[in-house]
């Protein structure tokens, strides 16, 4: 056969070394059809939704909370190089020492009574955006035996249509855990560079915040061309 | 062309950075038939998702695109987390039918999108508010065909209370919902 299909960037539904997606992946083959008008629309969040403070995750207690603190930049773009242009990122992570300020988080790490671990912010006009954090820690999980998650930052993002709606995770380069992690290997080799941030020190601030650089390209859909 | 960032699992831990309080409650600025709509989202298993993200994306009463939002959030947008028993609850106004760009007709449904733990992709779908047999030309129902995995996205109305909605979520297995790729 000469048809060759485009690979998929994403990670599949079932996925053995994730145990969690055993009962959960869909067994069936997904519907392809044409977005709805719906779908390529995108809810409109309006201006006031974001506060210019909720991108700095470092300033919501009375003193600074415990960690590296860091800045995160990238650009917003489509798979035409395009910029997504204010368009709401949220970003979630767990503390420097690896824990979520969340009920079902059973860590038995310390709490940092200064880090909520949660921000958003609207990507500017060229699909910029700029978070201020710490770096979160690595934590154990029940997967299997020594499993430990990678310090990773999710990102939640809506894009320019709600086909485009995705979540995700960055990744600090160099983590040796990166190799043991089944969530960040169920994503086909070609695609797991693009989870990885790069250290980019001349977007942090000297002698405070080290720099990070992750840039997100959110597809366009298959059966409608961007922008047409 | 650059290539798409991959998608990750929302994981387990995302209740208090997304959520917003009565984010089950649909914004709009006109007025509409008011309806809500409530299921469970079931694993393969039959067991309750206790942890999945779940938001709906609609039109307004008279089928027109929700506009920029007036409101302290985006008007047509719905998003909540499911509880205890895998459930969920979405408060909004009966979303009108509209027509695609090639004149086909929709009918009346919301868009949604489910994340979870164990989900390394988000399911998306789309949810009928209207019997089987008022959705026969509608884009999605003709692609599906089988009207056993076309039942699977259409809500039964409540017969002692018509605006209560109910639609259950089946992840894997018997009942599979159908999802989609769009």
């Amino acid at each position: 056969m000469a048809t060759t299909l485009e690979p998929d960037v994403h990670p599949p539904y079932a996925y053995a070394g994730y145990r969690s997606t055993h009962l959960r992946a869909p067994a069936q083959p997904l519907v392809r059809v044409a977005p709805s008008p719906l779908e390529a629309a995108v809810p409109a969040f309006p201006k006031k939704f974001v506060a210019e403070a909720e991108a700095d995750l470092t300033t919501w207690g009375k003193s600074a909370p415990l960690g590296e603190k860091m800045v995160l930049v990238g650009r917003v773009l489509d798979e035409a190089g395009r910029p997504v242009r204010r368009s709401l990122i949220e970003v979630w992570q767990a503390n420097a020492s690896g824990r979520y300020p969340h009920p079902v988080d059973d860590h038995d790490a310390p709490l940092d009574p200064n880090f909520l671990g949660k921000g958003q912010v609207l990507t500017d006009d060229e699909g910029r955006y700029r978070v201020v954090t710490i770096k979160p820690g690595a934590y154990p999980w029940k997967n299997h035996a020594f499993a430990w998650r990678p310090a990773h930052i999710h990102l939640s993002l809506f894009g320019n249509s709600y086909a485009q709606r995705l979540i995700t995770q960055m990744f600090f380069p160099g983590d040796p855990l990166l190799t043991i992690d089944p969530i960040f290997n169920s994503v086909p080799d070609e695609g797991r560079q693009r989870l990885i941030a790069d250290l980019d020190l001349e977007h942090g601030v000297e002698g405070v915040a080290l720099g990070y650089r992750f840039d997100v390209v959110l597809r366009g859909s298959r059966a409608t061309p961007m922008g047409a | 062309m650059a290539k798409p960032t991959p998608s990750q699992t929302v994981g387990p831990f995302f209740a208090r950075e997304l959520l917003w309080s009565d984010g089950g409650k649909v914004l709009f600025p006109g007025r509409g038939d008011g309806i809500t709509l409530t299921g469970r989202v079931l694993d393969g298993a039959g067991a309750p998702v206790v942890d999945a993200l779940f938001e709906t994306w609609q039109m307004d009463a008279a089928g027109k695109l929700p506009t920029a939002s007036e409101a302290p959030r985006p008007y047509g947008y719905g998003r909540v987390s499911t509880g205890a028993d895998g459930d969920y609850a979405i408060e909004t106004v009966m979303p009108g039918p509209f027509t695609g760009p090639g004149g086909e007709t929709y009918a009346s449904q919301l868009s949604v999108t489910i994340f979870a733990r164990g989900l390394l992709k988000a399911v998306r779908t789309r949810v009928f508010l209207v019997p089987l047999d008022a959705i026969k030309d509608d884009p999605l129902a003709r692609a599906i065909g089988n009207p056993d995995r076309l039942r699977t996205l259409v809500a039964t109305r409540d017969p002692g209370d018509p605006t209560h909605y109910r639609w259950d979520v089946r992840l894997q297995g018997a009942g599979e919902a159908v999802f989609i790729d769009v």
